[in-house]
């Protein structure tokens, strides 16, 4: 970690320039969403109003609509289970695939290891192309399994890069005492290797439903109107009869990336490994 | 990986009790099949939604195949599909606006990033209440993020034009619209660079830093000869992740631009997404999608070849 080196008053000096700097590139990142959150809190007149108003009584009104909209509270339940149920199957599937890869040399490793990292670092419009005409044929699209499955084809080479990481950095003396007190290689990862694996399935699990949760494409062609997830639900109310629903629009953005906001400081710590996976480890 | 070499003396753990009988021999042909059993279902997976689909892509770029069409009952018509598209001015001038918004946008959210880092990773208090705020934007929603810049960049309502007094149709005309999806990926993305770069800051041996001062080195040449040098990982993984994750730019603008005006913002996912789910030509779309897929291969083992290079040497 860098200090600030010089004579008392310099350092000082750096110190407020600093702070200076990074204060205001974090009031020009931030501003746009406090923008909107004061859009949706006023009315559809004050919206309109021009200049901008800058003092105004908050309404809650925009956000009681919304939410007393049985279509959106559906988009809800859905964003919730299709994600949920792709974080779920791609942990039940990735996690013991990523201990064999961090334990055990097998054929075709490599090969299935590369056929990962392609598959997180394809274009998702590449896959989704051939995806919906063969979930359509089968009679799957618009279906949330069909949501299931495309989430992943991102969330499962995310899963087993995470959790490869971490199996290699687990200390293996455990299984192997296990494996010579005869526990065998299934039992001692059922009854061994899964708990201690909790915390990192725990960050691949937080990680991966956030991308669930922040997709669009995927959704927005998956899904209809009884299927569709939030972000999509979203964006239907700037293409209403009526023109933009302004007040739908920007408390409906406001909602759903408040979970983010939350479960992604649960994750904080995580994050970076989350984001550096997919990279080529040294 | 066998174990039978060593000498593990430790208890076992409550939960796991000896080997019973009836395991015996059926057992130990079972247990070497672990590793196969663990990735199967993997494999499996894999295969449905990741294999399967893009041989089948594949297979409908080289027809003529319409939805109402059996899933094999495309007419051959060997490349002709991959020839309307280098021939379709829309393509080729998709291909030169993803390249160039690629690039523009990595590079200033490197630079940026890049400096956010090192401004990050000076030891001051309350740093961490800082960095929580600077890294929103990539935690939030993008489409959200995208919808929230939409607002702001409104022609009557929206913030900007209020600020200059003017009624500028950001959105609307081709040099401005593709500014402001640039605009947009950067303030969304930057964050994402700062995050790997200061992660890899964190890490970096203080020792060559220490030396450099004590031989007299400026900052200024401890930062080019030292800190740059040693941080080049870092960069390099932030660099493929970032190009990776540009080329397939599509939610932003989706959302901002819809890829015109006057296809100024066409870029490859937004073009190959009309051709499909727009104007239902899936084998144009399929061909498209190819020419994506390749594009993204070439520079993923490029990335590996160069980073792998590095570390062997």
């Amino acid at each position: 970690m860098a200090a600030v080196v010089g004579s008392r008053r310099m350092r000082r000096l750096q110190a407020g320039l600093v702070y200076a700097v990074l204060t205001a590139l974090a009031a020009i990142f931030l501003f746009p969403l406090f923008w909107v959150f004061g859009l949706s809190l006023k009315t559809r007149l004050q919206v309109f109003a021009d200049p901008p108003l800058f003092i105004w009584w908050p309404t809650l009104e925009n956000y009681v609509d919304v939410l007393s909209r049985s279509d959106f509270l559906l988009a809800f339940v859905n964003t919730l289970v299709v994600a949920g149920s792709a974080v779920t199957l791609s942990l039940c599937v990735g996690v013991p695939a990523a201990y064999a890869f961090a334990r055990f040399p097998f054929t075709g490793r490599s090969f299935l290891f590369f056929a990962l990292l392609v598959m997180r670092m394809l274009p998702p419009i590449a896959v989704l192309v051939p995806m919906y005409v063969l979930f359509s044929k089968l009679g799957l699209a618009t279906t949330r399994l069909s949501v299931v499955l495309a989430y992943a084809t991102f969330a499962l080479p995310l899963v087993v890069w995470i959790m490869r990481g971490f199996f290699e950095d687990l200390p293996k003396e455990l299984e192997e005492s296990a494996w010579i007190d005869g526990a065998g290689r299934y039992r001692a990862f059922v009854h061994i290797v899964l708990p201690l694996a909790k915390p990192g399935m725990v960050a691949a699990g937080i990680l991966c439903l956030q991308l669930a949760w922040n997709d669009f494409l995927f959704a927005a062609v998956l899904t209809n109107n009884a299927t569709q997830t939030l972000p999509v639900k979203m964006m239907s109310f700037s293409a209403g009869d009526s023109g933009v629903d302004w007040g739908g629009l920007t408390a409906s953005g406001m909602l759903v990336i408040l979970p983010v906001i939350i479960f992604s400081f649960a994750a904080q710590r995580h994050l970076v490994a989350g984001l550096s996976s997919g990279a080529v480890k040294g | 990986m066998d174990a039978s070499g060593r000498d593990v003396v430790r208890l076992v753990p409550v939960g796991v009790r000896g080997a019973d009988k009836g395991w015996g021999l059926r057992g130990f042909s079972l247990d070497r099949a672990f590793p196969a059993v663990a990735v199967l279902p993997t494999f499996v997976v894999m295969l449905c939604i990741f294999g399967i689909p893009l041989l089948f892509s594949l297979y409908l770029s080289f027809t003529g195949w319409a939805l109402d069409q059996a899933l094999m009952g495309g007419r051959f018509v060997g490349l002709a599909n991959y020839e309307d598209l280098l021939n379709d001015p829309a393509f080729v001038g998709s291909l030169g606006i993803t390249f160039g918004y690629t690039a523009a946008a990595v590079a200033a959210q490197m630079a940026l990033g890049l400096a956010i880092a090192l401004l990050l990773n000076i030891d001051l208090p309350y740093m961490r209440v800082l960095r929580t705020a600077l890294v929103v934007p990539m935690m939030i929603t993008p489409i959200v993020g995208a919808l929230c810049w939409k607002l702001l960049l409104e022609p009557s309502l929206g913030f900007f034009n209020y600020l200059i007094g003017q009624k500028i149709v950001w959105l609307g005309m081709p040099a401005t619209a593709l500014a402001s999806v640039w605009v947009v990926s950067v303030w969304q993305s930057t964050p994402y660079v700062a995050l790997i770069l200061l992660a890899g800051l964190r890490s970096l041996p203080t020792e060559p830093l220490e030396a450099a001062a004590i031989d007299g080195a400026s900052r200024r040449q401890s930062f080019w000869h030292i800190t740059l040098p040693l941080l080049r990982p870092y960069l390099l993984v932030a660099l493929l992740l970032r190009v990776i994750f540009e080329f397939r730019a599509f939610d932003n603008i989706y959302a901002l631009t819809g890829g015109g005006p006057a296809n100024a913002t066409m870029v490859l996912s937004m073009f190959t997404y009309l051709t499909s789910f727009v104007r239902f030509d899936f084998s144009l779309g399929a061909a498209a999608s190819w020419i994506m897929l390749l594009i993204s291969m070439i520079t993923c083992l490029f990335f590996i070849a160069t980073i792998r290079r590095r570390d062997t040497y």
